[in-house]
């Protein structure tokens, strides 16, 4: 009975995180200034069909449903993903030597549709333009609830930079399980359950790293 | 060999614990998560062509209904969760608890109809506002209901051990009963030796009475969580005018689901006969408020859980 009692508990604990429902290919581009430092990212979402599809209904954009969608349909497409609330970070997380970079809104936003799924693109600046020096710069693109999934489409695009490098580095799935199973193994223990569901999208996150002049 | 089968199905659930505990399982859940990105996109491609009239798109967007709430349900997920917590609170017969886990797949499907049938299409909501409402309202309702079934476990539980406690008076009863079947060897023979009813009244009182109540608690608890992909599948085919489509596809997502949710049903009254295997039956009888009790508990704790984080 122990062991079917722990199964219950373990998940009944899961239902809000195993199960996304947008599924985006992420694009990175890390853009330097004349002196070499990163001063923005360039960030592309590719949706899923079915979400593609939702949003060109919700607009009613596609009036006879064969895909095709006006260009000034098109037009009105854009900035549709960009009305964030004030305190939403954007699912792109930068980090240099383990510690978060601050980004600016949004800006410069883009939409096309190519007959199936609808891209966006957004550029964010870096509050302070960064050197990259023995450690790489790390750009992280998930969702922390996990009800949006990314994975990194294709090489990240470098624009100037001379000498830098960059990689896209897929996570360690065990290991990001093992946080998962720890996570609600502390939180089916605790007394007052209440508060957040742990944030564990992080360990799944995909990562772009880019090192220069190594 | 009937004891071997019952034990057999504790040892498959043991083992499949295991497998849970030490990760292995979590590659099912990984597979699930990209299989769903798959059938998302056969999701789309069915619409449209049920959109454009192409032929065989009805086959074609019903086999991916069926393999999108299958894939849903693989993963972890509420429902079937539910499904095992009660078949190991309660003895419920296996086709009666099978039958819980359809009718509660099937009445999740009627649910999404019903809010976007209703708030889509007659009060003419956007998608966002249905979202929110199915967020903010539905769910924590449901979550409410849950925690109602598993508290009701939990009484019951208690009402069983004061039960069993209070009357050694209930002893000479048995006795005589032993005696009664002494005389009358034949019904030893037709009903086998585990067919004593004189040390099981507290099992089948508790099956006998309250069952349709959280049996309906339970049913009530699951619809009242639509999954996401049925209302994007009903808001959309209602905007392109095929509904129908929408709604048949929805009622099919659900016996996907059910086809998991009904194997975990026959998992957890196998795995629970065969712990009781193991026992003596007044030992069971014993046991048996006990077990509800503590499921139930688990079930009210997850409850209140899920609906503090949802609020």
């Amino acid at each position: 009975m122990k062991t079917a009692a722990c199964l219950v508990a373990i998940l009944a604990a899961q239902p809000a995180l195993a199960h996304p429902h947008v599924f985006i290919d992420a694009t990175v581009e890390v853009i330097f200034d004349a002196q070499g430092r990163a001063e923005a990212l360039r960030i592309g979402w590719t949706y899923d069909d079915l979400f593609s599809m939702m949003i060109v209904e919700d607009r009613a954009l596609d009036p006879d449903y064969d895909g095709v969608l006006a260009d000034d349909a098109v037009a009105q497409l854009a900035g549709f993903d960009m009305q964030w609330d004030p305190g939403f970070p954007g699912d792109t997380y930068p980090l240099l030597d383990g510690q978060p970079l601050a980004l600016g809104r949004p800006e410069g936003w883009t939409a096309s549709h190519d007959g199936t799924r609808i891209t966006s693109t957004h550029v964010r600046r870096f509050e302070t333009p960064v050197t990259i020096g023995a450690s790489p710069l790390i750009v992280q693109v998930y969702d922390p609830s996990f009800y949006t999934s990314y994975v990194i489409a294709g090489t990240p695009v470098l624009t100037g930079g001379e000498g830098c490098t960059v990689q896209v580095f897929e996570p360690d799935r065990a290991a990001a399980d093992e946080i998962l199973m720890a996570a609600i193994a502390e939180m089916a223990g605790s007394a007052d359950m209440e508060g957040e569901f742990p944030s564990v999208g992080a360990a799944y996150a995909e990562e772009a790293r880019v090192t220069c002049g190594g | 060999m009937r004891r071997l089968i019952l034990w057999s199905g504790l040892a498959v659930v043991a083992l499949l614990a295991a497998l849970w505990a030490t990760g292995t399982l979590a590659a099912l859940g990984a597979w699930a998560a990209g299989e769903q990105r798959a059938v998302q996109s056969a999701l789309a491609q069915g619409i449209r062509a049920i959109r454009a009239g192409e032929p065989g798109a009805w086959a074609a967007l019903m086999s991916v209904c069926f393999a999108y709430g299958f894939i849903h349900a693989v993963g972890p997920g509420h429902g079937k969760v539910l499904v095992a917590g009660y078949g190991v609170a309660r003895r419920v017969p296996v086709l009666r608890l099978s039958a819980l886990a359809l009718i509660s797949s099937l009445a999740q499907a009627v649910t999404a109809i019903g809010i976007v049938g209703i708030a889509v299409l007659a009060l003419g909501w956007t998608r966002e506002r249905v979202e929110a409402f199915n967020d903010g309202v539905i769910v924590p309702f449901g979550h409410l209901l849950i925690a109602a079934l598993g508290l009701w476990l939990v009484w019951r539980g208690v009402r069983g051990l004061q039960a069993a406690q209070a009357p050694r008076a209930a002893a000479p009863e048995g006795h005589h009963h032993d005696d009664h079947e002494q005389d009358h060897d034949h019904h030893d023979h037709v009903h086998g030796p585990h067919c004593n009813h004189a040390h099981g009244p507290t099992a089948e009182q508790a099956l006998a009475v309250g069952t349709w109540k959280d049996a309906s608690l339970l049913v009530a608890g699951i619809a009242a969580r639509p999954c996401t992909g049925a209302l994007f599948l009903l808001i959309l085919t209602g905007a392109m005018g095929i509904f129908h489509a929408g709604v048949a596809g929805v009622l099919v997502m659900g016996l996907g689901t059910a086809s998991v949710t009904i194997a975990v049903a026959v998992l957890s009254v196998w795995s629970r006969e065969g712990a009781f295997a193991a026992l003596s039956d007044s030992v069971v009888a014993r046991a048996l408020p006990g077990v509800e009790l503590a499921a139930g508990a688990i079930i009210a704790a997850v409850a209140i859980q899920l609906y503090l984080t949802g609020i």
